[in-house]
C-alpha cells in the first residue's frame, strides 16, 4: 500500500505544482455558484426555484381554504394557479381560463409539477370524521423525491389532524347548545391549527422552513449542483492523467519497476478521488461563507459527495480506456461534464424539468447526487433519505470500474 | 548461472513479440533472440532505427510481454517473476521520463519510493545519485528548467537509485549536444568500472558501441546477425579500409572505377554513389531555377535531376598505401577529390558487410 500511496501523493503533489489549479479549484466554480445562486434566488430563503401547480377548489371551504395557505407557507416555492398568476404570468396562463384537460396537458408538457384537486364536500367530511382525499395528478415517478407533494402531504396531515380536534370539539360543545356552531367549529379548527403549529411537524421540509434564518436558498442549490459538476471535472480528468503519463514516459517508467500495475492504477484513481473531495470541500464551504443552509446532516451530505466522488473517478477510468489523444480526453470531459450536469440537475432542479428530462436525467450521476444534496437540503432528510441515491452511486461505481478494469492496457 | 568463469546474469532464449496491426497484418518485430549477457559487462545492442532493440528492451524490462520465448534476469523469470526480476534492475528508457514540473530531487525521492526505498535509506541514496549526475547544485530546482544534457542526467540517476545489478539504457545519447553526450559515455564506462554494474546499451551508433563495450549484438529486422566483441566482429570482414572520396557534383565515368580495381594494388572493390537534386512537390516546372541553401550557407541555383554530394568508396586492403596511385589516376581522368576520408575497419563496415546496409540508412 505505500506505493500506492506514495503514487497518489505524487499526483497530488504534481497536480498543485501547477498555479491554474486555482483556477480551476476555485476561482471558476465560486464565481458560477455565486451567480448561478444568485439567479436561483440568492441569499434569500426558498428563492430557488418556482414550483407551478394548477389547482381547482371545488369544495371552496373554510377547510380547503385554510390547506392552500398552508401550502403555499410550507414551500414558497409554489405557485398556486390560477389564485397565484398575478400581473407578471407566474402561472403561465396567458389569459386561458383554466381547465382540466388545459391542466393535463400542462403537467404533461412540464408547465406545471402537478394538478391538485379538492373535491366539493372534502372540508365537510373531514371535519365529519369521515374519508376525505383530494386529488393529486402528475407525472412524477414513484421513489422520486418532489417537493410539491412532500409539501402537499406535509399540509393534508396537519389539516387533518387539526380538523379531526374540531370535530371532537363539536361534538363536545354540540351538547352544550352552541348558537353558531359552524362559527365554533371554524375557531375550535383555528385554536388547534395554532396548536399544531407549535408541535414538532411530521414532514422534515417544514422543519427546516419553519428554522428563522435557516431556510435553503439560492446558494443550497448553486453549491451542491456546480460543486458536483466541478468534481466530475476533477476526477474524471483521470484519464487526461493517464495519457499524459504515457506521453511523459512516467507511466512506463513506473511498469519497471517492482510495483504492480494495481499500485499504480489504484494510486491515480485515489489522487482524484482526494482532488474530487477538494473541490466539493472548496464549494461547500463557500456555500457556509454565504450563509447557504445545507440540512442538519452532515454526515449524510458527506456520504454523498463519498459516493459521487468515487463514482465519477470510476468513469474517468473507463474513458480513460477509450481516449487516446490529449486532445480527445480534452473534448470528452467538456462533453461529459457539460451533458451530465444539466441533465442531471446541477444548474437547475430537476422537478422543473419534463418528466421525460428527469427520467433520461437519472442516466447521469450527478442526478442521483442531486437527489440526495436535495432530499437533505430542501427536505430535511438525514442519512436514511439519502440510501437510496448512495447505492444507486456506489453501484454505477462498481459496474464502470470493473469495466475499466477489465479494458485498461498496461503495455 | 556459469558460463566458464563469467557468470550470466541476463539469459534470454527465443524471445519474440508480433504485433498485430489494424489491418490485420502481423509484424514480426523481434524474431527470437537468443542472447546471455555477463555480470559485470557493458553489452551493446547496436542495430539502425526500426532494428528492434527498443522492443527487445522493452519486453526484458516487462513493458512488453513476449509472444513467445523466455527470459531471465538474476535468475527470475521476466514473465511469472516480473517483480523479483525488476528489482534487480534499473531502466533508462530513451525518452526523458521525469516529471517536468517537479525538482531533480522530488523526481529522485518519488521514484526512489517506487524500488521500495524509504527514509533515510531513500535520502541517502538521492545525495549519492545527485552526487553521480552532478547535480547536487540543482537539485531543487524544476526539471522543465534544466538543460536536455541535464535532464538527460536525471533520467539515468533514476535508474541508479537502488543500486541496480543491471542497467538498461536505451539510446540515451539521442537529442543531446556533444558535451553532454561524453558526459553520459563517461557515466556509462563508472557504471561498469566504479560501481561493478552491468550494462545493457542500445544504440544506432556505431562510435558508442565500439567505445563502451565489452561485448556487441548487431541486432537487423528483429534478429541478432552478429555477435562478440568487438575484434572479433571486426574480423568477419577483415582488414579492409575504407577509402571515401567526395566529388561534389562531379560526373564519375565507370572507366575510373574499373583504372581503380585494374591499375591499383590491393584494391577489391570500387563503387560510385550520388543523390540526384529533386525539387518539391508543386515546383518540378520551375526547377532549373530552384535554389537550395548549403550547409555552408552560401545560396546557389540547381537543377531537377543534378547529381550533388558523390561519393566513390574503395575498399583497400592497405588504404593508406593506395591512396597517392589513386588521386594520380583520378587526375588524369579530371575528377577533382574535393575530400578523402580513410575509414578503418570498424563495426559500420561489420554491418556493412553483413546487411549491405548503412547503419544510419
Amino acid at each position: 500500500m505505500d506505493k500506492l500511496w506514495s503514487v497518489a501523493a505524487n499526483d497530488i503533489r504534481v497536480t498543485f505544482k501547477d498555479r491554474t489549479i486555482w483556477l480551476q479549484l476555485v476561482i471558476i466554480p465560486v464565481v458560477i455558484m455565486f451567480f448561478i445562486g444568485l439567479a436561483n434566488g440568492g441569499f434569500g430563503g426558498n428563492g430557488v426555484v418556482k414550483i407551478r401547480l394548477d389547482v381547482f377548489d371545488q369544495d371552496n371551504s373554510a377547510l380547503s381554504g385554510q390547506l392552500l395557505a398552508d401550502l403555499r407557507a410550507a414551500n414558497g416555492a409554489l405557485i398556486l394557479c390560477p389564485m397565484d398568476g398575478g400581473e407578471d404570468n407566474a402561472c403561465r396562463l396567458n389569459g386561458a381560463t383554466l381547465t382540466e384537460e388545459l391542466a393535463a396537458e400542462r403537467v404533461k408538457n412540464g408547465t406545471t409539477q402537478a394538478t391538485i384537486i379538492i373535491p366539493g364536500g372534502f372540508g365537510e367530511a373531514a371535519l365529519a370524521g369521515q374519508p376525505a382525499s383530494l386529488i393529486y395528478r402528475s407525472q412524477e415517478t414513484p421513489g422520486q423525491a418532489s417537493a410539491a407533494l412532500g409539501a402537499l402531504q406535509a399540509v393534508v396531515q396537519r389539516v387533518g389532524g387539526a380538523a379531526v380536534a374540531a370535530q371532537v370539539a363539536v361534538q363536545t360543545t354540540g351538547s352544550l347548545a352552541v348558537e353558531d356552531e359552524d362559527g365554533f367549529k371554524q375557531a375550535v379548527y383555528n385554536a388547534a391549527s395554532a396548536l399544531w403549529n407549535s408541535l414538532p411537524p411530521t414532514v422534515s421540509f417544514s422543519e427546516s422552513a419553519a428554522k428563522e434564518g435557516r431556510r435553503p436558498s439560492g446558494f443550497s442549490q448553486s453549491v451542491p449542483g456546480i460543486g458536483t459538476m466541478y468534481v466530475m471535472a476533477a476526477t474524471v480528468v483521470v484519464m487526461f492523467v493517464f495519457i499524459q503519463e504515457r506521453k511523459q514516459w512516467t507511466f512506463q517508467r513506473i511498469l519497471t519497476m517492482p510495483v504492480a500495475p494495481w499500485q499504480f492504477v489504484g494510486g491515480k484513481l485515489l489522487a482524484r478521488f482526494v482532488n474530487g473531495m477538494i473541490q466539493y470541500g472548496v464549494a461547500f464551504a463557500f456555500g457556509f461563507i454565504v450563509g447557504a443552509y445545507f440540512g442538519d446532516s452532515p454526515l449524510a451530505l458527506v456520504m454523498v459527495m463519498v459516493a459521487f466522488a468515487l463514482c465519477s473517478t470510476a468513469l474517468g477510468l473507463l474513458f480513460a480506456t477509450l481516449v487516446k489523444t490529449e486532445q480527445q480526453a480534452g473534448s470528452v470531459i467538456n462533453l461529459v461534464v457539460l451533458i451530465a450536469a444539466p441533465l442531471g440537475g446541477a444548474w437547475w432542479p430537476l422537478e422543473i424539468v419534463p418528466e421525460w428530462m428527469r427520467t433520461v436525467g437519472h442516466i447521469s450521476p450527478i442526478a442521483w447526487a442531486m437527489d440526495a444534496f436535495r432530499s437533505v437540503i430542501f427536505y430535511g432528510g438525514g442519512v436514511e433519505s439519502v440510501v437510496t441515491p448512495v447505492l444507486v452511486l456506489l453501484g454505477m461505481t462498481a459496474v464502470l470500474f470493473i469495466i475499466a478494469v477489465s479494458r485498461f492496457k498496461y503495455e | 548461472m556459469q558460463n566458464g568463469h563469467k557468470q550470466v546474469l541476463v539469459e534470454v532464449r527465443g524471445l519474440k513479440k508480433t504485433f498485430k496491426r489494424k489491418d490485420g497484418t502481423v509484424v514480426e518485430a523481434v524474431k527470437g533472440i537468443d542472447l546471455d549477457i555477463y555480470r559485470g559487462e557493458v553489452f551493446s545492442l547496436l542495430g539502425p532505427n526500426g532494428a528492434g532493440k527498443s522492443t527487445t528492451i522493452s519486453m526484458l524490462s516487462g513493458l512488453l510481454s513476449p509472444t513467445e520465448g523466455e527470459a531471465k534476469i538474476g535468475g527470475y523469470s521476466i514473465t511469472t517473476q516480473a517483480l523479483e526480476a525488476k528489482k534487480l534492475l534499473g531502466v533508462v528508457p530513451q525518452e526523458i521520463a521525469l516529471y517536468p514540473t517537479l525538482s531533480a530531487r522530488q523526481n529522485l525521492e518519488f521514484f526512489g519510493r517506487m524500488y521500495g526505498l524509504h527514509g533515510s535509506e531513500l535520502a541517502k541514496s538521492v545525495d549519492e545519485v545527485l552526487d553521480f549526475i552532478d547535480l547536487r547544485e540543482r537539485h531543487k530546482d524544476r526539471i522543465d528548467t534544466f538543460s536536455g544534457g541535464m535532464k538527460r542526467r536525471v533520467n539515468i540517476g533514476v535508474g541508479l537509485l537502488h543500486k541496480p545489478q543491471l542497467v538498461y539504457m536505451d539510446e540515451p545519447t539521442v537529442g543531446v549536444d556533444p558535451q553532454s553526450r561524453r558526459r553520459i559515455l563517461d557515466t556509462v564506462i563508472r557504471l561498469k568500472e566504479e560501481r561493478k554494474m552491468t550494462v545493457l546499451y542500445t544504440t544506432h551508433l556505431m562510435e558508442e558501441s565500439q567505445e563502451l563495450s565489452s561485448r556487441v549484438g548487431i541486432i537487423d529486422y528483429g534478429q541478432i546477425i552478429a555477435l562478440g566483441t568487438v575484434g572479433e566482429l571486426i574480423q568477419k570482414v577483415g582488414e579492409e579500409d575504407r577509402l571515401i572520396f567526395s566529388v561534389g557534383e562531379q560526373q564519375v565515368p565507370d572507366a575510373l572505377l574499373e583504372r581503380f580495381r585494374t591499375e591499383v594494388p590491393g584494391i577489391t572493390s570500387a563503387s560510385y554513389a550520388a543523390s540526384e537534386f529533386t525539387p518539391v512537390a508543386g515546383l518540378e516546372d520551375s526547377a532549373e531555377l530552384v535554389i537550395e541553401k548549403r550547409s555552408t550557407g552560401a545560396m546557389r541555383v540547381v537543377r531537377s535531376g543534378q547529381v550533388m554530394d558523390g561519393e566513390i568508396t574503395v575498399h583497400a586492403k592497405r588504404g593508406r598505401k593506395a591512396l597517392p596511385e589513386l588521386l594520380r589516376i583520378a587526375d588524369e581522368m579530371g575528377v577533382d577529390i574535393l575530400s578523402v576520408e580513410v575509414r578503418e575497419p570498424d563495426l559500420e563496415a561489420v554491418f556493412l558487410h553483413l546487411t549491405g546496409r548503412a547503419l544510419r540508412e
